[in-house]
């Protein structure tokens, strides 16, 4: 649910333009701090778990158009700065395939980035409290998508005027949407009545999503609990 | 995303005048269709742009399997219609910036093999970036193939059942852990194989000098 799968020229310019922004600062810096011995070291694991990314996002479940991101395990895996760099990947990716705009890549990155790197330290945290990983993995999941798709809700609501002055361009459509269709007037000084409905689509997405941040927490915790099985040391859990 | 291998296969096998285009003017033209979609607010200029991506789909002989591709996103555009209110305008507006941006880049892949597209771009992004994106689509391939495997498997055994989704959920994780586990074996074993290859940190591209 948190990948913001507008389409482009949706979003306002200027909200937009600031994602790609502040993404690729952030990008430059990583890369900049991290040491090049250890980022090309490390770039074919980047790659891969990029690619599983963007495998589990193409399983789509069709009812509730959701999908599931994997980017809390990722995080585990890769760490915070490399799963910031395997997210811009992977909307790059994405949004090739359709999956979001082109212009929305810088957007998705630092709300997906959000959610990897929330769950990474959350992952940690309740490590360190329950010592459990079943526990651990799934709240860390549940809390880390949360706060995601809360951000992308703000980043959809910046764009409220936006949205209305589109849906109030229409006097330059075609004469087949115009027939049938009443002269609307407003009376002299009246404001016209709010089309985009925000309190509409959140109502939409925060159930959805409820269903989705459960599935995904489950799946985390049965992949996490795969891999302590079968490889421990790429958890990196102490104690 | 079973259908990357068929797509890089019609980008690299098939032969048109869009096939022949230098990838950079291809990319070109892709971000003139961008531009148009960001600033288009009318629906027959959008018509226009779809008919033009139509009629190059067609003509380009990418094969018509490939079309689903770009009917894929709208899945997602559906969500809009609860945040317009209900307004046809705004909904047309959004599934046709959805399908021309979906059918330009399907397009694009379709007509230009990756490693073109990579080079073009490594001319404007940092190295390390372009090799992640390199990789990262290198690693697609590896994966697909082992979660073929791993499905058949499933299937074989009876692993997805709907009367049983407690243990489908399960088997499908399981799959997803070993597909994680297999790929960070193949990373580890591409790096490797890299090396010995006299990777220094740059992937070069034919015909780079």
């Amino acid at each position: 649910m948190s990948h913001i799968h507008f389409p482009d020229g949706v979003l306002p310019v200027w909200l937009w333009a600031s994602g790609f922004i502040v993404a690729i600062l952030i990008g430059t810096l990583l890369l900049r701090l991290t040491k090049k011995e250890e980022l090309t070291r490390r770039l074919p694991l980047l790659g891969m778990m990029a690619a599983v990314m963007v495998l589990g996002a193409s399983v789509e479940i069709v009812p509730i158009a959701y999908h599931v991101n994997l980017t809390v395990i990722s995080g585990i895996l890769l760490g915070p700065s490399l799963l910031f760099l395997a997210t811009f990947v992977v909307n790059i990716i994405l949004a090739l395939f359709g999956h979001g705009g082109i212009t929305v890549i810088g957007l998705n990155t630092l709300v997906l980035s959000i959610e990897g790197v929330a769950g990474y330290f959350l992952f940690r945290f309740f490590w360190r409290l329950l010592r459990r990983l079943t526990f651990a993995a799934f709240f860390a999941t549940f809390l880390a998508l949360a706060i995601s798709t809360f951000a992308m809700i703000g980043v959809v609501s910046l764009g409220t005027s936006h949205y209305e002055e589109l849906i109030h361009q229409e006097k330059g459509g075609i004469i087949g949407f115009e027939f049938g269709k009443e002269k609307e007037t407003h009376p002299t000084g009246a404001l016209p009545e709010k089309e985009v409905n925000l309190k509409r689509f959140i109502s939409i997405i925060l159930p959805l999503g409820f269903i989705g941040w459960v599935l995904e927490g489950i799946i985390t915790v049965l992949v996490a609990r795969y891999i302590q099985r079968l490889r421990p040391d790429l958890l990196r859990l102490t104690g | 995303m079973i259908q990357l291998s068929y797509l890089d296969y019609s980008a690299v096998e098939r032969k048109s005048f869009l096939h022949r285009l230098s990838p950079t003017l291809k990319i070109i033209g892709m971000v003139v269709v961008l531009f148009v979609i960001v600033t288009a607010r009318n629906l027959p200029g959008l018509f226009l742009l779809y008919g033009i991506l139509l009629t190059l789909f067609f003509t380009a002989r990418v094969p018509a399997k490939i079309f689903s591709l770009t009917l894929y996103p709208l899945i997602f555009a559906f969500l809009f219609i609860f945040l317009s209110g209900f307004q046809i305008f705004f909904i047309l507006l959004i599934f046709l910036k959805v399908l021309c941006g979906s059918t330009g880049v399907v397009l694009l892949l379709a007509c230009t093999p990756y490693p073109s597209i990579f080079s073009a771009l490594g001319r404007v992004l940092p190295s390390s970036f372009v090799m992640a994106l390199f990789l990262t689509y290198r690693s697609i391939f590896i994966l697909l193939t082992v979660l073929e495997n791993t499905q058949n498997a499933l299937y074989l055994r009876g692993g997805i059942q709907w009367r049983h989704p407690w243990r489908s959920l399960i088997n499908i994780s399981n799959a997803f852990g070993h597909l994680i586990i297999q790929g960070i074996g193949a990373s580890e074993k591409m790096y490797e194989s890299m090396v010995l290859r006299g990777f220094d940190g740059k992937i070069h591209y034919r015909g780079e000098q």
